[in-house]
């Protein structure tokens, strides 16, 4: 059921299960800061799949009777996979849809925490329930005294009767199963988790900055990720864009401006080039998928035209090359509208995006999509073999202020990730490890290939394959297959023998963002009974053995065909 | 000398101030209490014979009498002093007290600490509602009630005081009272985290 008043049945002592992405990061943080408020004594589990899920709630079931659950578990049915008590309370703020109809029906232990006027589309209660109707036996046929011949006419009616009812309820199921069919066919993501905690903090008149730069970071991690569309995102921009003037109207003001230590967030019309206040301006603009798929990086041709950019905006190489800070003064002047002029003259109009920034201190700068990389590959960081958790306690530090330095480690990260996505990316391109399999792209990455281990994770993987799709669309000359849904497996573990897969949808430009690989996976799985493993939440990634590859391949390929 | 044996107990007592409580002096008080009986026959000898007549002893009298004062003094400060020390301890240590401090009390100020700890929790108990109130948990007051606690090993499950259990699982984050995490912060397996 949803919970229309979130405030007063929500508070208690509480086992916090988070899964791991940026966004459940950032609500988990608003949340905690709203009970550390209020008093609320909580326990904070990380988990990373359905399995840990599954053991963190056994291991505290019998101390707990209030789980919330941050951006999992709205997508399959939560009672039967993790059979709790009859007191057991679950509030689930997931972004994961379509939710699973028997969370929004239950009535007593499922809370669901989402926006109203998310388009859930949600099928009628009576589609898909109904009570178990005996089915009349025919005992109940007693007749005394009657004629036989009446009672053969009776007889005949009810059998009648029963085959019509028959009929019906076939037909009923029938109906049923294409409306749930059409209903879970497509995976897509809902609202930032982080934005609904923040209207949470509102509605108690407890949002600080702070808290709303978290609500940010989270919306703007599902724009990086490409889980929301377009049109969702400039909305949401819009709503925060509210908050963050309440907050932060002070500034305008000459006279009453806070002192240049506060935390203080803008609203920016910038780049979308990754990490470029961080970086050189050369190094940004060669690894943000945007600028390299547009002006084809990977080719020869392509670093002429890059040449060919930097000449046309009158930036001398060498500038370009240092660090951003360093820049002349000068060139930074008119920067943004500058680039923006000439990439248009290049081919790429959408180069700049609606975000935010947050300044504290005199050195400190960062924009919204700054922290998103940072965090997410402190969070995949395979650097030191350590376990899953502690990266997640990492990632979760660094959101704070007060921790710059891991928010710098993180920035370091990002870059080699970005770099590492780019190569990568490049040499499947000119190397055409990308073939159409018919009804979608594929793309296998083989061991020896260079920071293959950083792509044994699924985020990482995930922003891999989105890249590789948008500089493939660019980089063919096929007008079939740039419609083309793409799969991209890399190997995860050497010993165990797994790859670990994800299909994401097609590249266009009006794209729902809507992904049926999750259910298409499922079914190819059954059909070739191959040794796999759904754990992830988001169910279009998935684990399976390297010989079963090659029979699962050819099942999706009859499948989608 | 007279009263000598009595400011050495004083001494005794104030040279030890710095460190722990140190043994009850049984045989020092003893031994003042003897001199101090000797004292008092010997006055109330001489006051006798004073009465019939001698007044050259009164002057004598005078002085045992000063000396029988003074050793009164050093003895009964001595044992206020030590009773407001064990008080003290009270505040310090909690209601079980370390076994040495326990063997350097003598009988009658073991019976008055207890008595004096009960006096204390029937005093602490009638204040703020049900529960009473633990005054002696913090001295003064603390910045936050609550706080937060991250769990560095895995350390199984924790008892609290009220019935419920904790899993202390490695890397898991928890919001619980102060007085509850501090004797697992010193024992190094929470960190308290402060963001």
């Amino acid at each position: 059921m949803f919970l229309s008043d979130f405030r007063k049945e929500f508070y208690e002592r509480v086992l916090l299960l988070v899964a791991s992405d940026v966004d459940a990061l950032c609500a988990c943080k608003i949340l905690q800061a709203l009970f550390q408020c209020d008093h609320v004594q909580y326990t904070l589990v990380p988990v990373s799949g359905w399995q840990e899920l599954e053991t963190a709630f056994l291991e505290h079931k019998d101390q707990f009777q209030y789980f919330v659950l941050i951006n999992c578990g709205a997508n399959v049915d939560l009672l039967e996979i993790l059979q709790p008590e009859e007191d057991a309370f679950f509030f689930i703020c997931d972004t994961h849809r379509p939710i699973n109809v028997v969370n929004v029906y239950n009535e007593t232990q499922i809370k669901l925490l989402v926006k109203q006027d998310d388009d859930l589309e949600i099928p009628a209660y009576d589609d898909i329930f109904r009570d178990e109707e005996e089915d009349e036996d025919d005992s109940g046929n007693e007749s005394d005294g009657s004629e036989p011949s009446g009672k053969r006419k009776r007889f005949e009616e009810d059998i009648m009767e029963r085959t019509m009812k028959r009929r019906q309820r076939r037909e009923w199921e029938a109906r049923r199963r294409e409306i749930l069919f059409d209903y879970e066919q497509y995976e897509y993501h809902g609202t930032s988790s982080a934005m609904v905690m923040f209207d949470l903090a509102w509605i108690m008149s407890k949002d600080l900055n702070d808290m709303l730069w978290w609500a940010i970071v989270g919306l703007t991690d599902q724009w990086v990720q490409d889980k929301i569309t377009q049109m969702k995102y400039v909305t949401d921009i819009g709503t925060l864009q509210r908050h963050v003037s309440r907050h932060n109207h002070r500034n305008e003001d000459e006279e009453n401006s806070l002192s240049i230590d506060c935390m203080r967030i803008a609203f920016e019309y910038d780049l979308r080039l990754a990490l470029y206040q961080h970086w050189s301006l050369f190094e940004s603009l060669c690894n943000t998928c945007y600028t390299s798929a547009s002006l084809k990086l990977w080719s020869v041709q392509g670093q002429k035209r890059l040449q060919e950019f930097f000449a046309d905006m009158g930036l001398p190489l060498k500038q370009v090359k240092q660090k951003f800070n360093s820049m002349d003064i000068s060139l930074k002047e008119n920067l943004q509208e500058m680039i923006e002029e000439s990439a248009s003259k290049f081919g790429m109009k959408n180069l700049r995006v609606q975000t935010f920034s947050i300044h504290f201190g005199f050195k400190n700068k960062f924009l919204a999509s700054d922290i998103v990389y940072s965090t997410a590959s402190l969070m995949e960081n395979i650097e030191k073999d350590e376990p899953g958790t502690d990266n997640f306690i990492k990632a979760l530090d660094s959101l704070s202020r007060s921790n710059l330095d891991k928010l710098h480690q993180g920035l370091e990260l990002a870059k080699k990730q970005l770099r590492a996505i780019q190569q990568t990316v490049a040499s499947c391109i000119c190397t055409n490890l990308v073939i159409s399999q018919g009804p979608f792209l594929y793309c296998y990455l083989m061991e020896g290939t260079p920071d293959v281990k950083l792509f044994s994770k699924p985020v990482s993987l995930c922003l891999l394959s989105k890249y590789l799709l948008k500089s493939f669309v660019c980089s063919t000359k096929n007008k079939r297959c740039k419609l083309l849904p793409l799969i991209v497996a890399a190997p995860m573990d050497v010993e165990q023998g797994t790859v670990i897969m994800v299909g994401i949808p097609p590249e266009t430009e009006s794209s729902d963002k809507k992904n049926f690989f999750g259910r298409a996976f499922e079914k190819a799985a059954e059909s070739t009974n191959s040794r796999t493993l759904h754990n992830h939440f988001d169910m279009s990634i998935i684990e399976l053995k390297m010989e079963d590859r090659s029979k699962f391949l050819d099942a999706l390929i009859s499948l989608l065909s | 000398m007279f009263g000598e044996r009595a400011a050495e107990l004083v001494r005794g007592l104030h040279r030890a101030a710095d460190g722990h409580l140190p043994a009850f002096n049984e045989d020092g008080i003893r031994q003042v209490l003897e001199e101090m009986k000797a004292l008092y026959e010997q006055n109330q000898a001489d006051v006798n014979e004073a009465k019939s007549g001698r007044s050259d002893l009164i002057r004598a009298i005078k002085f045992r009498h000063c000396s029988l004062l003074r050793n009164r003094r050093c003895v009964v400060a001595y044992l206020y002093d030590r009773l407001l020390w064990i008080r003290a301890l009270r505040w310090e240590y909690g209601s079980v007290l370390p076994n040495d401090l326990r063997f350097h009390m003598s009988a009658e100020e073991t019976e008055w600490f207890n008595q004096y700890k009960k006096s204390l929790a029937t005093y602490m108990r009638s204040l703020g509602g049900e529960e009473g109130l633990d005054l002696t948990q913090d001295m003064k007051p603390p910045k936050s009630l609550y706080i937060e606690v991250r769990c560095l090993k895995d350390h199984g499950e924790f008892e609290i005081d009220d019935g419920t259990t904790i899993l202390l699982k490695k890397n898991s984050q928890h919001f619980l009272p102060r007085w509850k995490c501090e004797q697992l912060i010193r024992q190094g397996v929470l960190e308290h985290v402060l963001s």
